[in-house]
């Protein structure tokens, strides 16, 4: 009798919350099960695979070892995004010494470590190889610098079993030679992603990119450097299994690159310095496109749009605004699988870009309509009215990642405020977890940012640039935003205590960055924010010497920032001298 | 100091810009920025004179001190446009450049004396500075923090950049108004 009824008093086996446990991947999951009581704490803490740690500074290496001490998988991040921008100083801090330190000692089953806009010195990379290069799987140094090719060629040396090695962007400091590369395709076998596209690299030979072809059969994603195209054609003969290339330069006459023939396998491509005469090498594959960048692309508007028109598969769209609205409307009756588009902001200058390379609301209405499976809309628009916001709000109702910048081309944009378009899109998507607003004085009123907190139940991530009109704007945006965990705002011109008291009202916010705000010399209005485990740091305004349009070296005034968040560690120890952590004054 | 061709309506005869939902911009705001930066002090202080009084602005400045930040020599004319602006309006904007911020108030003539006596009595001794009142705070506009130019991405900001280079390495001697590949277009499109 007593076996029918469900006994609730006996807890369940550890073996078998072991075994259940490993099921659960999202990390909120994790999250919420660590929560529920010390054994369930116990058991993710030794079950846990992956951790991403957003800010370095919130944890310390021995925290993270002391929990999580069977991880397989790392990522971290450092500098604030806007370093992406280059608004951070270079030596702002991210150091990745004391993890690799760490790692070394003690994460035995570590096989990926991801380092994202962190600096990076050779030792660490050679202290990593050594400790653990016989078990690393994946190495990204992503948007890293302070490294130089030497540390590369450790990597080579003792990393047998790599499978990915990636640093895009990553700057070096100096690049000895190529020997890295000549290393890594003797000893590995094992390679399925090589990437290093958009660095400074030059002296990689092809002859070990050929090597490494033949070497690694599973190689399956090449990104290389600034490199002649020409000098690929042997790779693509021996790379069969490739599927994803980027990177190179043409500098030679159209005719010769009718050598060129990608790998049959191919389906995303990224083709800097492309031109109108030497974009039909794309032709063979281009029905087979998944994903195409055309960022650093050479092409105008028509082109674009003819190339687009050969791509019907197309899931991933990189692009600058070149693309124009007649491209977008393109897309929109032909790419109905598209899922992810970014459109960036073009060059300036009048006569660099083509005079149709400007992307609006008619663009914005025709491509809501077309590619009902966008998940990711980031786009810089000349013009823009709230009609269209509410397009994207009523079409896109898979979109998880909106964002929208507007330039400053028009002098007069005739549908602002946007607030009722800003409401119907939030509305609308109800998936939406990112969210970017950059806009102009004038472009959303207070109700408009009363709005985006209203209406933004699952939004984790924003940034807002140029929005609102006075501090109630803020305070009212304040009282929404449930789920907010990071803020960024640019040139809202807050001041520092409707800032301060936003921040203790927003229930989620664990990371807030701001610059150009209401800044006293002092920041004390600030610390009606202090309160234990949250860093204030300054970055107070700077000069900087920069090279203006004209090549002429001007002095560039940066205005202060303030980062703040959330930390088990205390304040950093590592402060360079452009920034200074608020702290109260003690009595 | 570049020559700039803006026109700037430093007495704000026109509508409040921050208030008004459309503006009219002639340049983009880093060269209103700049410009603003780069006026000449004494051209800055002359202004403030003429605003409080329409006569004689060659006249040495007496009612106001030097402030510690610059030291004029010679007041310079202004424009008359400006001064017949200056004389329409009750207020005139008072700007203040101090450790890298660029800060304009809206202040009538007497409160502008105030200010500059209280910024030299300040610097000649410690004593505690007089509050600003809290009407001119609140009207403090931050022109670093409105005005800020639109940053671009490093990845972007390199390419655009190779790509002038390309540019000028193909045609050193200055580019042409049409290009190979396509007729009836007057601009390239590298």
């Amino acid at each position: 009798m007593e076996e029918r009824n469900v006994k609730t008093n006996v807890p369940m086996p550890d073996v078998v919350l072991q075994c259940l446990m490993p099921y659960i991947h999202d990390p909120r999951d994790r999250a919420s099960i660590s929560l529920v009581c010390r054994r369930w704490n116990q058991i993710d803490a030794m079950t846990r695979k992956r951790v991403t740690i957003a800010m370095c500074y919130s944890t310390t290496p021995q925290r993270l070892r002391r929990r999580f001490r069977n991880l397989e998988s790392l990522k971290l991040k450092g500098k604030p995004r806007a370093a992406m921008f280059n608004l951070i100083p270079e030596d702002w801090g991210g150091y990745v010494t004391p993890w690799v330190n760490e790692i070394a000692k003690s994460f035995d089953c570590l096989k990926a470590v991801h380092f994202r806009r962190m600096i990076v010195k050779d030792s660490d990379i050679e202290l990593l190889a050594r400790s653990r290069g016989q078990q690393l799987e994946s190495l990204r140094l992503d948007k890293c610098c302070g490294f130089s090719s030497d540390g590369l060629f450790h990597i080579g040396r003792f990393c047998r079993r790599l499978k990915t090695l990636f640093i895009e962007e990553s700057l070096l400091i100096y690049e000895r030679d190529g020997e890295w590369l000549h290393e890594l395709a003797m000893n590995n076998t094992a390679l399925e992603t090589l990437n290093f596209y958009q660095t400074d690299i030059t002296r990689v030979r092809f002859e070990d990119l050929e090597l490494m072809a033949r070497n690694c059969r599973s190689l399956v994603s090449v990104k290389i450097s600034d490199s002649e195209f020409l000098g690929l054609v042997n790779f693509f003969r021996t790379a069969s299994m490739l599927e994803e290339f980027g990177g190179g330069s043409f500098n030679e006459e159209a005719e010769r690159y009718n050598v060129v023939s990608f790998p049959p396998k191919i389906c995303r491509l990224a083709i800097p310095y492309v031109e109108k005469d030497k974009i039909s090498i794309v032709n063979p594959v281009a029905s087979s496109l998944k994903k195409l960048d055309l960022l650093y692309s050479l092409l105008d508007t028509e082109d674009h749009c003819l190339l687009i028109q050969r791509c019907p598969n197309l899931e991933v769209l990189e692009c600058r605004d070149v693309i124009g609205d007649r491209g977008l409307e393109v897309l929109a009756q032909c790419c109905r699988r598209l899922r992810r588009l970014r459109i960036e902001r073009g060059a300036d200058d009048q006569g660099m870009e083509d005079e149709e390379g400007l992307v609006s609301q008619r663009g914005l209405m025709a491509l809501a309509q077309g590619c009902l499976e966008l998940e990711y809309l980031a786009v810089y628009v000349s013009d823009i009215t709230n009609l269209s916001l509410e397009y994207v709000g009523t079409y896109l109702k898979n979109l998880c990642d909106f964002r929208l910048v507007l330039l400053d081309r028009e002098a007069v944009i005739r549908d602002l405020p946007l607030d009722n378009g800003v409401r119907a899109l939030l509305r609308g998507c109800q998936k939406l977890i990112r969210f970017a607003l950059y806009l102009r004085s004038g472009g959303l009123s207070d109700i408009g940012l009363k709005y985006v907190g209203q209406y933004s139940e699952n939004v984790r991530w924003m940034l807002l640039g140029y929005v609102g009109q006075t501090d109630e704007g803020l305070l009212e945006f304040s009282k929404g935003c449930p789920s907010l965990q990071t803020l960024e705002m640019r040139a809202c011109n807050f001041s520092e205590r409707a800032l301060a008291a936003a921040v203790m009202r927003l229930p989620s916010l664990r990371y807030l960055w701001v610059q150009g705000y209401g800044a006293s010399t002092t920041g004390n209005d600030l610390l009606a924010m202090a309160r234990p485990f949250w860093n204030i740091e300054l970055i107070p305004p700077r000069q900087i010497v920069i090279d203006n349009q004209n090549g002429q070296e001007v002095v560039d005034e940066q205005p202060a920032h303030i980062i703040a968040y959330y930390s088990l560690a205390g304040p950093r120890t590592d402060f360079p001298a452009t920034v200074r952590p608020l702290q109260p004054q003690h009595p | 100091m570049s020559k700039a061709m803006v026109e700037l309506d430093f007495f704000r005869t026109e509508k409040d810009l921050s208030s008004s939902k459309s503006f009219d911009r002639r340049r983009s705001f880093r060269d209103l920025q700049s410009v603003i930066s780069k006026m000449k002090p004494e051209l800055l202080k002359s202004v403030i004179e003429s605003g409080s009084s329409s006569s004689t602005p060659k006249q040495d400045p007496t009612p106001f001190a030097p402030l510690p930040i610059y030291s004029p020599t010679n007041s310079k004319s202004v424009s008359s446009s400006s001064s017949d602006a200056a004389a329409r309006s009750q207020t005139a904007p008072l700007t203040i450049f101090y450790n890298g911020t660029v800060s304009i108030f809206d202040v009538p003539k007497e409160k502008a004396e105030n200010i500059l006596k209280l910024a030299v009595e300040n610097s000649r001794e410690d004593s505690s500075k007089a509050p600003v009142s809290s009407c001119e705070r609140r009207r403090f506009i931050n022109h670093i923090a409105r005005d800020l130019p639109m940053a671009r991405s490093l990845s972007l900001q390199r390419f655009l950049e190779k790509r002038k280079e390309r540019l000028i390495g193909a045609m050193p001697y200055g580019s042409p108004k049409h290009t190979r590949f396509r007729t009836g277009r007057i601009r390239g499109y590298y």
